[in-house]
């Protein structure tokens, strides 16, 4: 398809490059930062170029805050929790629009309430399921009878335990349990015309065959779009992972680079050492930008058109 | 809406199960449990609490402060959507016309999305502080321009141009992928028949985005209900005389930090009915509008 | 006989009781609130405890900020997961105490024959953390006190030598410094610990009835009565004077960092600032530190301690207890002190420690020289009925609803009176929720 449009051109490339520039304006802030001394950084008025200390306060940082070790072990979290995450609610959509029964709008909405309270607010009571992830089970079994008819039968007394506290588990579980890849896999899924159902169904194809052969490879752009966006939230989650890890062989990068930020809540004060908190933050910052980057070959038009 | 459907729900049971028994035991079982603290008045330590019915609640109700944090928090839901959203919009389909170089505006404008919090929040005092930062420049020319430590309303505009900003590259990136999941073939029909480029825009790719549009419509309102509290706690603090003070952060201020577990379990209830009701209406009013198939 | 132990526990368990055999110590875990540098201080602590005995090893580990430390510690302790000792900030303690659920220090010291010289301690930091009757329920740690900086600089431009000891004569000195052509004479944060607690405390004046809050739960706030509605109101005259400029954090460099860059003369702040400003002035000018300043006709008294202390919870075994105790016998010892004071601004806290950095001419020369005026500060009276602390549940809230209504205040919506007014009236509101939560039980 050859269009001229030079002057569409021309104000595309002027509206994106506007746009490119108010968004990295704060980043260019964290680079300038990250490459000052600390009076610099501290002076009155601010300085807006970068100095020569980048790699110093790189260093610094990656002394002081012992990335190293963490940064393989980190991967695992943000990655258990894209896949985790768009298994689940791939399989969730599925289920909720490809399928006539009553419970689809509640199962719908049961999960989409999840949004709702965020982590931090009901993280006293997290932290006990993640303590045993079978407790609401035992309590049930409890409260029902069911653990005294138990006993009373077979002398066996019900205790169901699964510790979840650092482990990958217990770090990866609660966060994979939102529900903005449902949502966004029940709007692609709506997009789907009937005809490609009749068809499969016409061919004999069943619904898990439907869903492998054609549904997964037709979200392949939206998929992309949700595990670039997960791989980053999982990557930066920092307060569940500092409550449910305690043991440093688990430890991660979010949680060492907020050990680089300097405590400004102490009634005393610490030396504001921002500008390795910023050097941290370029460092912590590698891995989601080359997701970012990597996850670019999966953004390119889908071969097979849904012909609608 | 959909017609064709698989008839096997043992298969539909199946597929729903993991997400299910997932939010069972990780949210509905420890959020009961905090919401239930709503009713009470919860001893943090754990040693017991006492029914007070909704005494929490009328506490909240009764108070102008509470209603000010609403209004708040409303605002800056209302003004941090419609700035990301449409930012991101007018980006997303001019990227797409993948003009040369559009792949490096495209890792250019997600990017921002990768860095960490803390450091936002200080890239962004550096860029308002009124006395040192790029906005001291303002101050020289005119005094008094700006001040987001005494002025509510600056302070306010501040933590919105902040939210709006970590917003946009999540949009972007998602109406993008809308954007490329629309067939060529349709819209190289239209230019077949002679549509320009911007025509086509307006006839064909915003009604087939409109599926992705909805989707961050809730989920960007949902989220700057819910999502907020980073940003206000390192830029304002919920001030000045709580100008910033946003429903979420309030949430956590008392709760977290003051350990009013039984208050903090109220205002979340109050906050989940609100950002409820506000989705209810949008699938039930905005939805409408959304082609589909 | 166990059904269904799906066990990673056990898996461990395992490991531990294998390892049991090649090493006997005790582990046992501190959760800390400090980050960043001071943090980093505190790993230190623990290193060279493990590092100076077998038979216990304590694991350290940061929750970044006090608030995490305490929320995390509760999480935790409701799931039987918690830490042996907690660092917890000074304002956070009340729901603490009220639970029971920790170990007096004093009765664990006893109850394992551990000397501690109790009179050791400075009576403005031990009655802070202390029972009604003296004894200590929780271990003080990062000690400190407020402080006036001083640009010496900028006084001696303005032809000003004497440091300020009353308001009047600060006032003066703002005065000064402007028509010297001073922008920033005075840079403010609006603070309760020293606006309010420290400020109520050096004037010997109630900032809650029942003593503070020492003498029950029945307490309702009464600074909207006291000489801190008039020094409120000169705060706010002075903020209109532009004799003083408001430095927040929020604002991009707080009132510390102003004036360590020279911009503003004065500052209030902890005793605790002391390693940062030095490091931050970095010998571009002559600064001191003062004690705070108080009204004419007022008899000084003592201030008392801000920071955090160590707390033992209740849950533990024996040998975890003993390792805990020794841990906080090793803080207590002056080479441990001056450890800590050396690496950090904080002030020691027993005389021992003291005195031995005194003899050892500590205090003498600069970073370190000016210090010891914050333990003059915490010792200028005996500390009474008034000035041994605060006892005051949800005070955190009561500090945000203070620092709201003086922010409304400067802002010009209100007075002052009538800001304060409604902050005691908020915050008595919070109180009385706090009291009837812990219906039935009495502050121990």
């Amino acid at each position: 398809m050859i269009e001229r449009t030079p002057w569409l051109n021309l104000v595309t490339h002027a509206i994106l490059f506007t746009g490119l520039f108010i968004l990295v304006v704060p980043i260019y802030l964290v680079i300038v930062a990250a490459s000052q001394t600390l009076p610099d950084v501290m002076a009155i008025p601010a300085k807006l170029l970068p100095g020569d200390q980048l790699l110093v306060n790189i260093r610094a940082a990656w002394e002081e805050a012992a990335f190293g070790t963490k940064f393989t072990n980190t991967m695992i979290l943000p990655t258990g929790v894209v896949v985790g995450k768009i298994v689940i609610a791939a399989l969730t959509a599925f289920g909720i629009v490809f399928f006539n029964h009553r419970l689809r709008m509640p199962i719908f909405w049961m999960v989409f309430i999840t949004l709702m309270l965020p982590l931090e607010v009901r993280i006293v009571p997290t932290y006990a399921v993640a303590a045993n992830a079978l407790s609401p089970f035992q309590t049930i079994l409890d409260v029902t009878g069911f653990s005294w008819l138990i006993n009373a039968v077979s002398g066996i007394e019900v205790a169901l335990e699964w510790n979840l506290l650092n482990s990958y588990t217990g770090l990866i579980m609660p966060l994979v349990a939102t529900a903005t890849g449902t949502f966004l896999y029940r709007q692609f899924f709506l997009t789907i015309p009937d005809e490609l159902v009749e068809a499969a169904k016409m061919d004999g194809a069943g619904p898990l065959r439907f869903l492998w052969d054609i549904l997964i490879p037709l979200s392949r752009t939206n998929m992309a779009a949700l595990a670039t966006i997960m791989f980053v939230v999982g990557w930066n989650q920092y307060l569940w992972p500092l409550l449910i890890i305690t043991d440093p062989s688990y430890g991660v990068a979010a949680v060492e680079l907020s050990r680089l930020v300097p405590n400004m809540n102490t009634t005393g004060g610490d030396i504001p050492n921002w500008h390795w908190a910023m050097a941290g933050t370029l460092i912590v910052m590698l891995p989601p930008v080359a997701v970012v980057i990597f996850m670019q070959r999966w953004f390119v038009r889908g071969l097979i058109n849904t012909d609608k | 809406m959909r017609r064709a459907y698989f008839k096997n729900n043992w298969i539909a049971a199946l597929v729903v199960a993991p997400q299910l028994l997932i939010i069972f035991v990780f949210f509905y079982w420890p959020s009961s449990q905090a919401l239930y603290w709503a009713f009470t008045l919860e001893q943090p330590w754990g040693g017991g609490n006492e029914w007070v019915w909704f005494e929490n609640f009328a506490y909240l109700l009764s108070d102008d402060r509470y209603w000010q944090s609403v209004r708040v928090s409303t605002v800056y839901a209302l003004a941090t959507t419609a700035l990301a959203m449409g930012m991101a919009l007018i980006l997303a389909l001019f990227a797409d016309r993948q003009l040369r170089g559009y792949k490096s505006f495209r890792i250019g404008l997600i990017w921002p999305y990768a860095v960490a919090a803390p450091a936002i929040g200080l890239a962004f005092r550096f860029i308002f502080n009124p006395s040192a930062g790029v906005a001291s420049y303002l101050n020289y020319a005119f005094p008094d321009f700006w001040d987001p430590i005494m002025n509510g309303s600056h302070a306010m505009t501040m933590v919105i141009i902040a939210g709006a900003w970590k917003q946009v590259s999540y949009s972007f990136i998602f109406f993008l992928a809308g954007l490329q999941s629309i067939p060529r073939s349709l819209t190289e029909a239209a230019a077949m028949d002679g549509a320009r480029p911007m025509r086509r825009m307006m006839d064909i790719q915003l009604p087939l985005l409109t599926p992705t549009f909805f989707f961050l419509l809730v989920i960007n309102i949902t989220d700057s209900f819910t999502d907020s509290f980073g940003i206000v706690d390192t830029m304002t603090s919920g001030g000045p005389a709580r100008a910033t003070n946003l429903m979420v952060y309030k949430i956590y201020e008392d709760g977290f930090r003051g350990l009013d577990y039984s208050g903090a379990a109220a205002q979340s209830i109050i906050l989940m009915i609100l950002v409820i009701s506000l989705t209810f209406i949008q699938f039930r009013y905005v939805e409408r509008r959304v082609h589909y198939t | 006989m166990k059904l269904g132990f799906i066990s990673v526990t056990a898996i461990t368990a395992a490991l531990c009781a294998s390892s049991a055999f090649a090493q006997e110590e005790v582990k046992f875990e501190y959760w800390y609130g400090l980050s960043g540098q001071l943090g980093k201080v505190v790993q230190q602590t623990c290193d060279r405890f493990n590092a100076s005995q077998d038979e216990y090893e304590i694991s350290c580990i940061g929750q970044n900020g006090y608030a995490n430390a305490v929320q995390n510690s509760i999480a935790a302790f409701r799931a039987k997961q918690h830490p042996t000792v907690v660092q917890a900030y000074d304002a956070g303690t009340a729901d603490l105490m009220m639970s029971g659920e920790f170990y007096p220090v004093h009765q664990m010291m006893t109850d394992f024959g551990i000397e501690i010289d109790w009179d050791d301690y400075f009576p403005g930091i031990a009655n802070y953390y202390a029972s009604s009757k003296g004894d200590l329920f929780s271990m003080p740690f990062n000690s400190s006190t407020p402080m006036l900086y001083i640009n010496k600089e900028h006084y001696a431009a303005a032809g000003l030598q004497a440091f300020p000891e009353t308001w009047e004569q600060f006032e003066e000195n703002l005065k000064a410094l402007k028509t010297a052509g001073q922008e920033c004479a005075y840079g403010y944060a609006p603070s309760t610990w020293i606006d309010l607690e420290q400020f109520s405390m050096a004037h010997g004046v109630p900032i809650a009835s029942n003593n503070n809050g020492y003498d029950g739960l029945d307490s309702e706030y009464l600074y909207n009565t006291t000489i801190h509605v008039k020094h409120m109101e000169n705060i706010k005259r002075w903020y209109d004077e532009s004799l003083l400029e408001i430095r927040t954090t929020q604002g991009g460099l707080n009132s510390r960092d102003s004036f360590a860059q020279g911009e503003c003369s004065h500052y209030f702040g902890s005793i605790a600032s002391h390693a940062a400003v030095g490091k931050l002035v970095d010998g571009k000018f002559e600064w001191d530190v003062a004690m705070i300043p108080v009204y004419e006709g007022t008899e000084r008294k003592n201030t008392v301690v801000g920071g955090a202390s160590l707390w033992v919870l209740s849950g533990k075994t024996d040998e975890e207890y003993k390792g805990a105790a020794e841990y906080l016998k090793f803080l207590a010892t002056p080479e441990s002190e001056e450890f800590w004071s050396t690496n950090t601004g904080y002030i020691p806290v027993t005389k021992t420690g003291f005195d031995a950095l005194v003899a050892k001419g500590f205090y003498e020369s600069a970073p370190y020289k000016g210090r010891e005026i914050a333990l003059q500060s915490l010792t200028y009276t005996e500390p009474g009925p008034l000035t041994r602390g605060i006892r005051l549940g949800g005070f955190i809230q009561a500090r945000s609803e203070w620092a709201n209504e003086v922010q409304a205040a400067l802002q010009g919506d209100k007075t002052m009176q009538e800001a304060l007014d409604t902050a005691v009236e908020r915050s008595n509101a919070i109180l009385n929720k706090f009291a009837r939560t812990y219906r039935g039980k009495e502050l121990p």
